[in-house]
């Protein structure tokens, strides 16, 4: 037993204290997962960062739950719809759980009839990253800072992917609370959107870091604010407006950069698997071989276990009436 | 250059590991891709497991091997049954299987086998030429002629349905247009004709439509009419001097071969084109710059060999973007890019700079694994070529079964299993009746992404994209088409010069 917490107060100090008070629970539910298999379902098909991601993860959770044997299985389509749906829909038995795109927090709050998941309900497991947005602007573009964005005379074109997206939804919320002078194009997937910046056909776009910083290396582009993230090379945009509705809005799409590449599974997972699922998850991201794979694949890394992201989750689903009513316009479909 | 170029041949074919890789490699990508269903997008999925723990330029080799072979062997079930495995492969099914039927199998398979063997490496050799020219060239194909393209490759439709035909060509192409807008809506988000069925919100699965509308009624009249699929009896059949008229073919049309190949590779190397145009576009470009159009349909041998030099040419082309700019230009090279990150290779422009040996590595693996998926495959063929002169009755329960897990693994959607039962009562339908299938395939295929593209087109330029350089040559030659078609449909004094496509 001594044995047994020395080994885990090596990893993750955040989650000494409930390991400490839990042990045997967990032992208990981390002996369910001998010899099961357990489903890791991928909303998108094989091949992307979340794929990536998770295959990662699949492999490392296996390593530290003995006896358990992982397949990925990818379910991709609707935008992540029936990867996330099917995970609330199955058995809450810690056999099936899986990773989706966080941004289906948009459409749940917006009540998307397409939605048959509760976000604040889900048995959180834990997250990988933290991938803030930025706001990139093409070197052609001569635009050299926000302000400059602000009270451009032209429209300026920005990229965006298909509609309905979580990044047309976030680029057109951000664009109109902050009353900028963006004209979105949308329908650019995968990596079309550089390829767009590159021909000139659009000026900028809100995206991910992670998937631009490259691209801003190379000297296509610049990024001039960012909205959540710890870097400070960038200004936030948060301090770049006074309106409060604006805050709301960026807030929002800070939380939601705060839990990128999560694990989660359907509601009532019993206590000691789900505590097990999330020991096991712990000791996964914070792997030395682990980090290092993930940093030869380029995939940031900032976990971030349970209740940890359970709480951001609910944080971001519990919105004023304001900012559903414009969450829903922005979705509103003619 | 040259000493990188050759110093990277050396050390391919010089390192045992590697060639070892790189057979079972091109043995694994034959297998896979003879199932109907399973392309090359899910064959590197599958391998991607495989590769964690390779060293980067055997990984490399490795996988692109197998994602370039998959094609290749894709064309034997298209040509013996007429089941075509994805949307490419279907065009080669249009004269194939007729070849077929006339207990010309071994024919048509040397042709087809040579013709994607050198679209491959022609498409390589494109790959290697265009290095330094392809930032430009990449750079001036936009949405605006994406949608011409698209508009062009659906214009040939008035040449795979000519003659009597054109009405019943023109309602079965605009089924298939009216088909791709199922899904959701690009412009507005809304899912049309999907309602709750989410499986539907990303189309109709090409594959699904593909093997309902090709594979399944070909079966069905098999079974209904007996016999075996060739006409003609197993002692006229298979010959080695058949297979090698075959193979010859490909030196006899050389300038078709080349054209079709550069035009693949250059239609891969475009993002956001789809790889089935290139396969199509071939197609049709061989249809209408033939002296004698009438023969297509019934068993042409430039039929067979136009789609698959494109469709092999293409995956030279489709690497350019991919490792250069990161950006796939294709499905399967999208997975093949998640897989190379894995293995550690950061594509992007310093692969120019820093990487060029593996560069030449992989263009050389195209190249050497091509050459050893032909020479498997010739040799091969004899038994596979057989299968031909069974009885259909023993034959048509197998091809179903496969048919049907080709359709549930494409996408693993349970649901188009029902999509495939619909549309193949339809597609037997057509084909009892006797009208043109292909059309449909043209206008599924082609169909979304003119929808997309002029839709990005409108909200970045409005009307005025049509005055864009580049879009009024593609307009001109869609117009040239057009008048063409007209032109040959109704010459006076000679009716019906067009053929009669009736797969």
């Amino acid at each position: 037993m001594s044995m047994h917490i020395l080994h885990k107060v090596i990893f993750g100090a955040a989650t000494i204290a409930a390991m400490a008070a839990t042990p045997t629970f967990a032992q208990e539910g981390a002996e369910f997962f001998n010899g099961k298999t357990v489903n890791y379902i991928v909303a998108t098909a094989p091949g992307g960062g979340y794929d990536t991601n998770a295959r990662l993860v699949a492999e490392f959770m296996q390593k530290y739950l003995p006896g358990s044997t992982f397949v990925v299985q990818n379910m991709p389509g609707a935008g992540h719809l029936i990867g996330a749906n099917y995970v609330y829909a199955s058995e809450p038995d810690g056999l099936t759980f899986g990773t989706f795109n966080t941004g289906l927090i948009y459409g749940q709050l917006a009540g998307d009839p397409a939605i048959k998941f509760d976000l604040g309900n889900m048995s959180w497991i834990g997250k990988v990253a933290s991938d803030p947005r930025v706001i990139v602007v093409t070197k052609d573009s001569g635009i050299e800072s926000f302000e400059q964005l602000k009270n451009s005379k032209e429209p300026v074109k920005f990229a965006s992917a298909g509609v309905g997206s979580a990044s047309t939804v976030e680029t057109t919320m951000l664009v109109k609370a902050l009353g900028l002078p963006v004209e979105i194009v949308s329908g650019y997937n995968g990596g079309d959107d550089q390829l767009a910046m590159r021909r000139g056909e659009v000026q900028g776009i809100i995206a991910s870091r992670s998937s631009f910083q490259e691209f801003v290396n190379e000297g296509n582009a610049k990024i001039i604010a960012q909205i959540g993230g710890s870097e400070s090379d960038v200004p936030q945009l948060s301090s770049m407006t006074d309106d409060a509705e604006a805050q709301k809005v960026i807030a929002l799409v800070a939380s939601q950069s705060n839990i990128s590449r999560l694990s989660a599974g359907p509601a009532g997972i019993p206590e000691d698997r789900l505590q097990a699922l999330r020991d096991a998850y712990t000791k996964a991201t914070t792997d030395p071989a682990f980090l290092e794979k993930a940093k030869s694949l380029g995939l940031p890394v900032d976990p971030k276990v349970g209740d940890d992201v359970a709480t951001v989750v609910k944080a971001a689903l519990n919105q004023s009436p304001e900012i559903v009513t414009f969450l829903q316009e922005t979705l509103k479909k003619d | 250059m040259i000493e990188t170029m050759f110093g990277a041949l050396f050390s391919l074919v010089s390192t045992p590991h590697i060639m070892g890789l790189m057979l079972i490699a091109v043995v694994c990508g034959l297998l896979v891709g003879v199932m109907p269903g399973i392309g090359g997008k899910l064959s590197i999925a599958m391998a991607i497991p495989f590769v964690y723990g390779m060293d980067m330029v055997a990984g490399a080799v490795f996988l692109l091997t197998l994602h370039a072979v998959n094609g290749t062997s894709g064309q034997i079930s298209s040509i013996m049954f007429g089941i075509p495995g994805d949307g490419d492969d279907a065009a080669t099914t249009l004269d194939g299987y007729p070849l077929a039927k006339q207990g010309q199998a071994a024919r048509a398979l040397g042709a087809s086998i040579t013709a994607s063997g050198v679209g491959g490496i022609i498409g390589a050799v494109v790959f290697a030429i265009m290095i330094p020219v392809l930032e430009p060239v990449i750079l001036m194909f936009s949405p605006a002629e994406f949608f011409l393209i698209a508009l062009l490759g659906i214009s040939f439709i008035a040449f795979l349905a000519s003659g009597s035909k054109i009405v019943k060509g023109l309602i079965v192409g605009f089924y298939g247009l009216m088909l791709s807008t199922i899904g959701m809506d690009p412009i507005t988000g809304t899912p049309r004709y999907a309602g709750d069925m989410l499986f539907l919100w990303d189309g109709v699965s090409l594959v699904t439509a593909v093997l309902a509308m090709f594979a399944v009624p070909e079966m069905l009249s098999l079974a209904t009419k007996g016999g075996s699929i060739s006409a003609v009896s197993m002692d006229r059949g298979f010959s080695y001097r058949q297979l090698l008229s075959g193979v010859a073919e490909v030196p006899r049309h050389w300038w078709l071969v080349i054209r079709t190949s550069v035009i693949g590779a250059v239609i891969g190397m475009i993002p956001g084109l789809g790889g089935s145009t290139a396969a199509w576009l071939c197609y049709g470009h061989a249809v209408q710059s033939s002296k004698t159009p009438e023969r297509f349909g019934k068993g042409a041998i430039e039929g067979v060999i136009a789609p698959e030099t494109a469709s092999n040419g293409k995956e030279g082309g489709s690497l350019l973007p991919t490792l250069f700019f990161g950006i796939p230009g294709s499905s399967g090279m999208a997975v093949l890019l998640g897989a190379f990150l894995i293995l550690g290779i950061q594509p992007g422009a310093t692969m120019v700079t820093k990487h060029l040996d593996l560069v030449w590595t992989l263009i050389w693996a195209l190249v050497v694994g091509n050459l050893i998926a032909v020479g498997i495959l010739l040799v091969s063929c004899r038994w596979i070529a057989v299968l031909t002169f069974v009885n259909g009755r023993m034959l048509v329960p197998f091809i179903l079964i496969f048919v049907t897990i080709g359709c549930f693994v494409s996408d693993v959607q349970w649901q188009n299993l029902v999509v495939l039962v619909l549309f193949s009562a339809i597609g037997y339908g057509f084909q009892r009746a006797g009208w043109p299938r292909s059309p449909f395939v043209i206008g599924l295929v082609l169909g979304g992404q003119a929808e997309a593209s002029l839709h990005q087109a409108l909200q970045l330029w409005g009307y005025s994209f049509f005055l864009r350089p580049l879009s009024l040559v593609l307009i001109s030659m869609i117009v040239g088409l057009m008048v063409y078609a007209f032109y040959r449909n109704f010459r006076p004094g000679k009716p019906h010069a067009g053929m009669e496509v009736n797969t």
